[in-house]
């Protein structure tokens, strides 16, 4: 029993390094970096690279979010752990609406309108970890 | 919860930097602390206590609402 909630919190209190989160922010500026050439620069069939960019954008942000603070201490592990829930609730909120306003808006620009569509993963998800790190960065600010 | 962290600084003559750096947190924990905006796990009240050489309960201080 001990011994799994041992290793429970071993899970729960992972960080990786500071270091990381320069290498977090690097690997996320050369996927929107990307993103914009394939849109813009390149020609032809570039499908797997924005795969590949969307991808590199979450892992990014992923070690962005994990990644140690310099000063590490209780009161921003408690602001992390509000900002994650924060998160959790406005991506799901996301999630459940953001299809109707896509449907509604598409139907006032086009008048035949398009059919009701759930969002994908990427959008979900890139949107949790902004937000996770807009708020846990601006909860930071004004402790 | 009431605190006189920065009364107990004053008498020892230290800045909040310095306090954080005794305790092992950042000095903008310690500047929450001070104005109430945070209450501190037992951990850190126990290492203040210590280093204050003083009971918690001589600078922590339970308001009317807790």
């Amino acid at each position: 029993m001990d011994c799994e909630r041992q290793r429970f919190n071993k899970i729960i209190n992972f960080r990786l390094p500071h270091k990381f989160m320069s290498i977090g922010i690097a690997i996320a500026a050369v996927s929107i970096i990307t993103m914009f050439i394939r849109a813009f620069v390149l020609e032809g069939d570039t499908l797997w690279l924005k795969e590949l960019a969307k991808k590199g954008l979450l892992v990014g942000m992923l070690i962005m979010s994990i990644s140690r603070d310099r000063e590490e201490d209780e009161k921003t592990m408690l602001l992390r752990s509000q900002s994650y829930a924060i998160a959790f609730v406005v991506g799901v909120v996301y999630a459940l609406v953001m299809p109707y306003i896509e449907l509604g808006v598409s139907n006032v620009v086009n008048s035949g309108g398009e059919v009701y569509k759930d969002l994908g993963d990427f959008q979900v998800l890139s949107f949790m970890l902004l937000i996770q790190l807009m708020f846990y960065h601006n909860l930071k600010r004004y402790r | 919860m009431q605190n006189t962290i920065k009364v107990e600084r004053a008498i020892l003559n230290i800045t909040q930097d310095e306090l954080a750096r005794l305790i092992g947190v950042s000095r903008q924990t310690i500047n929450s602390i001070e104005a109430n905006r945070y209450v501190p796990s037992t951990v850190l009240a126990l290492k203040l206590s210590k280093l204050f050489n003083k009971p918690v309960n001589d600078f922590f201080i339970l308001g009317e609402n807790d």
